[in-house]
């Protein structure tokens, strides 16, 4: 009877589904030929509109550590190991004029669209010129570093900003532009521009699709889409690809699709790891150590150790500035940032995939060796604090006049206890189990902090306004690695250009006003000198260290990479290369094997057995 | 008749009432919640946009698509006229996406999940529950204490341990989504054997639960049935048993199948736990969304069509028993 | 009262819930004495500890040691280190390098581990293996270095000038007895994944729910029993009002209700009372419908028409002429309600809408966390289990009182 009830139930909703199918094509895709994903797409992609704002689609328009390479690409590819620009639609020429105020370089003589023709420099032109007029992330995040990008046929030169001394703002933002900026195509962007009427609002909202759901976007990348629904999004590899011209990969990529079903939550994406029917997971899985060491499955991680994964960013907890009892007393604030007890947070909060403040002494910098290179480790080592210092941090307190006068166990400051929130987004299970090792730190030294976890939505609202005296101590990433960093993420942390500036998502998200910081900050893009760099980093190490304006509570890579090896291997391991078509060996970084040069991880792979 | 006509005519006028008083609830209760959606919209939207100007620009843009900036009594008029064109406007979470599109696509799963579920769980339930009220003795000694322990298992609780046991450990049945990994929905037996693959561990979570409540009402049901004067009376007229057990179950049956109405009308706030644990497609897990995310056109779809089915329910419910019970028909004529 | 006391507890289902019930009572009291402190002290670094007893290893080397000659101790040794599938996996090895195995026996442990030795090398990636598999080789050689490395481990302390002095050495005899050893703690339900002491927590955690079911039971039977007991006895247009209240919370279920409210007040304001209250203020309703069929049924019997001629007030009415007559099932209603309760704050706890999690730990709360940290996929069942457990035993025990006070009451029904 039962099996009856569901069968014809099954039926009726079977038909109902395919009446919405498509007809050509697999319909079920070929284990062999397919490569899953999980972690990064959580709900229906809406759009695949590339100079759009309003889209969550995190396999084709996106960026993790380096953009997104599968359907969209950008001129060069970020490699998070090296540090890096390599070329992709672009040639590996990019070179500055004298006063780093032009940068020139040559696109690809293969580089196709996916309708058959060229891209040149009027799509890089026109993918600029359009993000500034309408305001998207490429006109907002590289408009006020850039003033105009000319050139003809395959040569592109981009023209910078000036500040009134006559030189760049910024080349290092440029840099940026090209591994975070995908090109869109010319001629289709003006038939975006054209069909709404040149409504910003509208262009941004545009799908990418027409009316019958097809796409009719051009694209440069390998792969487009094939399926699309609030249960799975499928890319399929168009096999005309450029990129296998021997100028660029010299093959396809291996994997004829790449699938991403959308879970409902980490557990359920951990599972499907587990049982293989996902090959690359972009999660966070705490003891990650346990599948391999407890479950004896074929998953590993890039590193065979902790911390398993490459750290490129630092999860920080953020003083608010506009709350007076916090930003008149930097004793306060180095004081709760040296009783916090880091090793506990990094075991548990992060199973260990974090190497501790002991291992790599907290900084403005991240864990990698480049970055850890840009500073003077001794000089700034007495002011370094690996936590869990709960005497240190009475000592400071008291010592700053901060005491408990009324015997209640809390300190007053202006005859006020000392009362404060720590806060970060609720369900994001590791920050918040960090935000209960902040208030338990303050028990220990007579300030009160309660955690208060609100939805994402609200939690968002709140904390990107300049003005908001809401939360004490909350929580965000700086930027991980780019061209840029560290400079960006110093600016982020310090930078007096986020003051003030409504819907702030971008920096300085404490209001932190440092007028001698920002001066050195500002001088970071414009000095090539390595010396002088590195006396620079390490000034301003020092005064972050001293004025403690945040403090980063562990380190963690900008996109987690496991994998299961049941069908597919020869994913990025450590030391593990790729070779170019001139013959060197190039480092494969551990980017979800989409991410930058990460990409190459799709030429590399190999069937099992 | 005319008792009848009063007596309907009073339901009626009260079920209205009750009707809009839930429409405006439901209208108003989501809008309260603190957060503000169309600015987190702008967020996104705004990127890394910098320029206050801008940033207003787009804000402003979408408090009129949304109507945002009306009073909330211009809205409620906006929602309601658009609602009886079936009109839902625009989910918030999943911009542009409209909110009647996100209900259809998952109302299907809700549907077959839940239907065979509350009936198969029902049928089994009462079975169980008649045959231990009949039989007693052993059956009864244990059928009773382990339906009632059942019973009392919570959802997620159940749902956890199915998940473990044999998503987990034996690996049998899949436990997450609605149709396998590797597949694009498509009319084939593999995918239907797909869809019902991903269907067990739900449904035996809702089904297992539910015996067991459904088991104890229709013991108990029967029990007072049996003990009842008409039984004695017929026993004493010699009338044979089998025939006094039909009228006893036919009796006790009654209140149970205003059970199975009920819980038909709200399956789908009820299996809420069942689909977020499973990730099952459902309106359930859309309505978990729509909330974390302040989507409150979503929000407000969704109660909706659960308030209209449970109204039409009980509507249907007490038009019946005014027909068919007679002590409704006494109540008519005080 | 007296008679029908003994009646109840004559029931040997109220009994067998009300067992259970003290039982859990009893141990929610008794258990801290033995195990005082915080529950939600965070006595281990990492996560999801196993169930067990965990020796201080720093103690026991310093604790005296017996010799014990045991014949199945090198055995055991041994295969904790070499199990037959690490045999099988070695072979799989010497096949991938292309080694000639033929006259190799697979249990002869000295022949395999030399050959092992001979031709193990961690710098070589064999041909078409997994990065997986290459690194379980690599476990796997650690493993077996440790088993060649000998009968004795050396402790050796930090001397003054920095240098290592050998303070004692251990061989593979020595043994020492767990009561000799200073620091032993026993973990029955391991830890959770803030390095809680699972079990202290499972048991504050059952009274904080207990106390939220009890304080959620008493507001809904107070508002339940009020708005019955007015509708029931006056009808007319408060009945219909009252009916008309009561129909929209219930065309509105309750859970959703539940989860809209518990969102609006936000987590800042969201204490274990404030969600218990709202758990009452949304579950009233089914009371009040069956006080008020109850209350109808009364409401024309002689004694009650008795008191009305006799001019007494509606509330002495009320109160000694029809709550005597409805207490029990009061009573039975405010227990389901009580059970009804707990069962709300976990399901609400579980989605993330329970009380802040700071201040006491909830069943609801532990079955949440359990859940964020994949508890129950990565086989730490004893975060979670337990927390069904114990949540299905008290809702059991709760209705188990409740259908044996039923049939008390309504003789029909007994046995």
């Amino acid at each position: 009877m039962k099996k009856l009830i569901a069968l014809a139930l099954a039926v009726v909703m079977v038909l109902g589904l395919s009446a919405t199918a498509f007809a050509d094509g697999d319909v079920v895709l070929p284990r062999e030929e397919t490569l899953y994903f999980c972690g990064q797409q959580w709900g229906a992609v809406n759009s695949w509109n590339p100079i759009g704002t309003n889209q969550n689609n995190s396999m084709a328009i996106a960026a993790g550590a380096g953009w997104r390479e599968l359907m969209f690409e950008t001129l060069y590819m970020w490699n998070v190991l090296d540090g890096k620009l390599y070329g992709l639609l672009a040639n590996d020429d990019y070179a500055w004029n004298d006063d780093m105020t032009q940068l020139t370089f040559t696109i690809k003589d293969a580089a196709k669209w996916s309708d058959g023709s060229d891209v040149t420099a009027a799509d890089v032109i026109r993918t600029f010129d359009v993000g500034v007029e309408i305001g998207n992330g490429t006109g907002s995040g590289y408009g006020p570093y850039i003033d105009s990008i000319e050139g003809e046929g395959k040569t592109v030169k981009i023209n910078a900003k000036l500040n009134d001394d006559g030189q760049p703002i910024n080349p290092l933002m440029i840099l940026n532009f090209l591994e975070l900026v995908a090109i869109a195509q010319a001629d289709w962007i003006d038939q975006v521009y054209e069909a709404n009427g040149g409504d910003a609002t509208a262009i941004l909202n545009d799908d990418g699709l027409n009316d019958a759901g097809e796409l009719e976007v051009p694209y440069t990348g390998p792969y487009t889409m094939y399926f699309s629904d609030d249960q799975k999004v499928v890319l399929v590899r168009d096999d005309n690809y450029w990129g296998q011209d021997a100028s660029m990969w010299g093959k396809l990529p291996v994997p004829k699709y790449i699938a991403h079903a959308m879970y409902a939550d980490n557990a359920a994406g951990e599972v499907a790891l587990k049982a293989g029917e996902v090959d690359v997971s972009q999660q966070f899985i705490g003891n990650v150590q346990n599948l391999w060491l407890e479950d004896g499955l074929p998953i590993s991680t890039y590193y065979e150790e902790a911390p398993y994964g490459v750290c490129l960013t630092m999860p920080t907890a953020w003083y608010n500035m506009n709350m007076p009892v916090i930003a008149e007393n930097p004793a306060l604030r180095k004081a709760i940032a040296m009783a916090v007890d880091y090793d506990s947070i990094i075991a548990n909060a992060m199973t260990n995939q974090s190497p501790s403040f002991a291992d790599v002494p907290r900084s403005l910098m991240n864990p990698t060796e480049g970055e850890q290179a840009l500073y003077d480790h001794d000089a700034v080592a007495d002011l370094q604090w690996a936590g869990n210092d709960i005497d240190g941090a009475n000592a400071l307190l008291d010592e700053a006049g901060l005491v408990d006068t009324d015997g209640d166990g809390i300190r007053e400051y202006n005859g006020e206890n000392i009362s404060l929130n720590a806060v970060c987004p609720n369900g994001w299970t590791d920050w918040q189990a960090s935000m209960e090792q902040v208030a338990a730190a303050g028990k220990e030294i007579g300030v009160e902090i309660t955690t208060l976890y609100p939805e994402a939505d609200m939690y968002n609202t709140v904390f990107t306004d300049p003005d908001q005296t809401e939360y004490a101590i909350f929580m965000w990433s700086p930027d991980a690695s780019s061209p840029s960093n560290p400079w960006s993420r110093v600016n982020q942390f310090m930078g007096m250009d986020y003051l003030g500036v409504t819907n702030n998502w971008s920096g300085n998200w404490g209001q932190y006003e440092n007028p001698e910081a920002d001066a050195l900050i500002k001088k970071i893009p414009l000095t090539t000198d390595e010396a002088e760099l590195k006396d620079l980093y390490t000034q301003l190490t020092e005064i972050y260290l001293t004025e403690v304006p945040s403090f980063s509570l562990m380190y963690r890579p900008s996109v987690f990479h496991a994998v299961n090896e049941s069908v597919w291997t020869n994913f990025p391991y450590e030391g593990q290369t790729y070779t170019m078509g001139d013959g060197t060996e190039v480092l494969v970084p551990p980017a979800d094997c989409t991410d930058g040069f990460g990409v190459a991880a799709l030429y590399n792979l190999e069937l099992v057995g | 008749m005319k008792g009848y006509r009063k007596y309907f005519g009073k339901k009626i006028f009260w079920f209205i009432l009750t009707f809009i008083a839930a429409v405006i609830l439901n209208f108003i209760l989501p809008r309260l919640m603190p957060a503000d959606p169309v600015a987190s919209i702008t967020g996104k939207l705004a990127g890394g946009n910098a320029d206050a100007q801008a940033v207003a620009r787009i804000y402003e843009h979408y408090q009129e698509e949304f109507g945002t900036n009306l009073p909330m009594y211009q809205q409620f008029l906006r929602f309601c006229k658009n609602a009886i064109h079936g009109n839902f406007g625009l989910s918030f979470s999943q911009y542009p996406r409209s909110v009647s599109d996100i209900i259809g696509s998952a109302i299907g799963w809700t549907i077959a999940l839940q239907l065979p579920a509350i009936i198969v769980g029902w049928l089994l339930g009462n079975i169980l529950g008649a045959l231990a009220a009949y039989i007693r003795k052993g059956f009864d000694k244990v059928l009773m204490p382990v339906s009632l322990f059942l019973s009392n298992v919570p959802a997620f609780g159940m749902a956890v341990v199915l998940l473990v046991i044999f998503g987990v450990y034996l690996k049998v049945a899949p436990i997450s989504g609605g149709y396998a990994f590797d597949m694009i929905p498509h009319l084939s037996w593999d995918f239907i054997k797909s869809v019902i693959s991903h269907y067990q561990l739900p449904f035996w979570s809702i089904v297992l639960v539910s015996i067991g409540g459904q088991a104890v009402g229709m013991r108990s049901m029967s029990i007072y049935e049996l003990n009842a004067d008409y039984v004695k009376y017929s026993r004493f007229l010699g009338i044979k048993d089998r025939k006094i057990v039909g009228y006893v179950f036919r009796n006790a049956m009654l209140p149970q199948v205003t059970g199975l109405a009920l819980s038909i009308g709200t399956m789908i706030g009820g299996a809420l736990v069942a689909e977020i644990i499973f990730s099952y497609p459902g309106l359930g897990s859309t309505m978990y969304a729509a909330v974390t995310a302040a989507d409150y056109p979503l929000i407000s779809a969704t109660t909706l069509i659960i308030t209209v089915m449970v109204l039409i329910v009980t509507f249907l419910l007490d038009i019946i028993y005014g027909f068919i019970d007679p002590r409704v028909k006494a109540a008519q004529v005080e | 009262m007296k008679n029908t006391l003994r009646q109840v507890f004559h029931s040997p289902k109220f009994v067998g819930g009300f067992v259970i019930f003290v039982a859990i009572l009893l141990t929610m009291i008794i258990y801290p004495i033995f195990n005082p402190g915080n529950p939600l002290q965070q006595i281990g670094v990492g996560t999801f500890a196993k169930p067990g007893t965990y020796v201080s290893l720093y103690d026991a080397t310093k604790a005296k040691t017996e010799t014990f000659r045991l014949p199945e101790a090198d055995e055991n040794r041994l295969a904790a280190s070499l199990t037959d599938e690490d045999r099988v996996a070695m072979i799989e090895y010497f096949n991938a390098m292309e080694i000639d195995i033929s006259d190799l026996d697979m249990d002869d442990t000295d022949a395999l581990l030399q050959l092992w030795e001979d031709n193990y090398d961690p710098s070589v990636r064999p041909k078409g293996m997994t990065g997986a598999r290459v690194n379980y080789f690599k476990r796997l050689n650690n493993s077996l270095q440790d088993l060649k490395s000998g009968d004795t481990l050396v402790i050796a302390e930090e001397g003054e000038d920095g240098a290592l002095v050998e303070s004692k050495t251990i061989t593979t005899t020595d043994y020492v007895n767990t009561n000799a050893v200073a620091n032993v703690k026993s973990l029955p339900l391991g830890t959770d994944n803030f390095g809680r002491d699972v079990l202290k927590e499972l048991v504050s955690a059952t009274g904080t729910s207990i106390m939220i079911g009890l304080l959620a039971g008493t507001v809904a039977t107070i508002i339940g029993l009020t708005f019955g007991l007015l509708a029931g006895y006056l009808g007319g247009f408060v009945d219909d009002l009252i009916m008309f209240i009561t129909n929209i919370f219930t065309v509105i279920p309750g859970f959703v209700l539940l989860i809209l409210i518990s969102y609006s007040i936000g987590q800042e304001q969201r204490g274990a009372a404030v969600v218990a209250t709202v758990i009452g203020l949304t579950g009233w309703t089914w009371t009040a419908r069956s006080v008020r069929s109850q209350v109808i049924s009364l409401r024309n019997r002689d004694h009650v028409n008795l008191s009305k001629l006799s001019g007494h007030s509606l509330g002495r009415i009320i109160l000694t002429d029809i709550l005597p007559y409805i207490a029990s099932y009061v009573v039975m209603a405010f227990i389901l309600q009580v059970s009804s309760g707990i069962l709300a704050e976990a399901q609400l706890s579980l989605l993330g809408l329970g009380p802040r999690t700071t201040e006491v730990p909830t069943l609801g709360l532990m079955m949440n966390w359990a859940m964020l940290y994949s508890a129950h996929t990565n086989g730490s069942w004893w975060a979670y289990f337990p927390v069904i457990l114990v949540i299905t035993l008290i809702s059991f025990s709760l209705n188990l009182m409740n259908t044996g006070l039923d049939q008390v009451f309504n003789p029909t029904l007994r046995d």
